[in-house]
């Protein structure tokens, strides 16, 4: 078996410029679903009692559709239905952005929930408001709690922004496939592409945990 | 715009047998990487050291990447590493199983590990040997742990299953959205199939909550 790695040399630019838009729609997906995700999970535990099933059914639906699915339906059926058309960079960070804000809901619901009730009551009888209580009293503890799972989220988007090849983003795994196809290598083309994707995600999943192991004794109570 | 529902019936055909090939796929999948999970695990904490290495460095390497692209990697790479075609089921399941099992091994670990330290000397302390111990006293302890954890994956995988359309597995993903390259019904398909799905994941996001309150270790 021979190997020959001259495409990818060939056309290292093309692909590093897939990388970027890879690390720029992960970034983009983390912040908005962090924002959204946030808003949904202390709703859900804070917000007006009506929103509650509204919001626990979008959950629930995110958590039980592929993504895959979001993606294309956002980015072929959701144009017709409004005649709003995203270019498919767009409609991919809107899609990731629904399906993982859910995830991120839930981490920051079950971080505030598992806080003791105690605090909760220790802050109101000296006087604090709910507001000032959760603000201040609940959130620094279950933020420590929720560290873990939302560094997780940061791996699973950059590992999910690859489905945003399905609808054409040129990222790196959709570059990748174009690479492979026109220079008949794919064998050395996904096999770098693995590579890279490990090299980026190891060490944020290593970074992660270290970061944790420094902060964890912030949220004991 | 005019709507067509009566497409999604006129091809319900193709949607039933894609959502049983889903189906399939998750179920064969998982019957894989339970014992693989299992495997990796005892490798890793056994005392081979080599053995250790190449089961944390399996699990490691599979945990790191994106699914689509394991999956991209069975079809073009696995045939001519292993010398045989591959159907593209067996590719997509291949992939799947690869996943999941790195999945598996890091739960059944952390079953185990769970357990604490004093369970194993207590029952060592009481004459039993360490595959008693193991079996008698960790085993059933860790098995609450892993339930609830090995449930969430397998909602994960019924999901992931999907990825294997882009290699022509006929899952629901991959009829629905040939049904909608022919018909043009772009947005009745694509609604249908996003039901489908819904349909089969939320009773079962819904069962892993259960299981989680039923079976979650609280401190």
């Amino acid at each position: 078996m021979e190997f020959d790695f001259s495409p990818l040399v060939d056309s290292w630019q093309y692909l590093a410029g897939g990388l970027l838009l890879t690390l720029a729609l992960s970034l983009l997906t983390v912040l908005g679903s962090l924002a959204l995700g946030t808003a949904v999970g202390l709703a859900r535990c804070y917000g007006p009692r009506w929103s509650r099933p509204a919001l626990a059914f979008y959950v629930d639906s995110m958590r039980s559709v592929p993504v895959l699915v979001v993606l294309v339906w956002m980015y072929f059926a959701f144009p017709l239905l409004t005649s709003v058309t995203l270019p498919p960079f767009w409609a991919a960070a809107v899609a990731l952005t629904l399906h993982i804000a859910a995830y991120v809901a839930e981490i920051v619901r079950a971080g505030m929930v598992s806080v003791r009730e105690g605090q909760m009551r220790a802050a109101l009888a000296i006087g604090m408001s709910r507001r000032q209580a959760v603000a201040e009293i609940i959130l620094p503890q279950a933020i420590v709690r929720m560290l873990p799972a939302l560094g997780s989220v940061l791996s699973i988007t950059i590992k999910d922004t690859a489905i945003a090849a399905v609808i054409a983003v040129p990222e790196y795994m959709k570059r990748s496939e174009t690479v492979a196809g026109q220079s008949y290598h794919p064998i050395e083309v996904f096999t770098v592409a693995a590579i890279v994707y490990f090299l980026i995600l190891f060490p944020v999943t290593r970074i992660v945990d270290l970061i944790y192991g420094r902060v964890a004794h912030l949220g004991r109570s | 715009m005019k709507l067509d529902w009566w497409v999604v019936w006129q091809h319900r055909d193709a949607l039933v047998e894609g959502t049983l090939v889903t189906v399939a796929l998750t179920m064969v999948t998982m019957l894989i990487a339970v014992p693989g999970g299992i495997m990796l695990a005892v490798m890793r904490l056994g005392r081979s050291r080599p053995l250790a290495l190449a089961s944390a460095s399996f699990v490691e390497f599979f945990r790191n990447l994106p699914l689509i692209l394991v999956v991209y990697w069975a079809y073009y790479v696995m045939p001519i590493l292993l010398g045989v075609q591959l159907d593209a089921f067996t590719t997509g399941l291949a992939a799947l199983a690869l996943n999941v099992s790195a999945y598996n091994a890091e739960t059944f670990r952390a079953g185990i590990a769970s357990v604490r330290k004093g369970q194993t000397e207590a029952a060592l302390a009481l004459g039993m040997s360490r595959w008693q111990a193991l079996r008698e006293v960790v085993l059933p302890q860790a098995a609450r742990r892993v339930l609830p954890v090995l449930a969430s994956t397998w909602v994960s995988l019924f999901k992931d299953t999907s990825l294997v359309s882009v290699i022509a597995v006929g899952d629901l993903a991959y009829n629905a959205m040939r049904v909608r390259s022919q018909t043009f019904r772009v947005l009745e398909m694509l609604t249908a199939m996003a039901v489908i799905y819904w349909g089969l994941g939320y009773p079962q996001a819904k069962l892993v909550d259960w299981l989680h309150r039923r079976f979650g270790v609280r401190e």
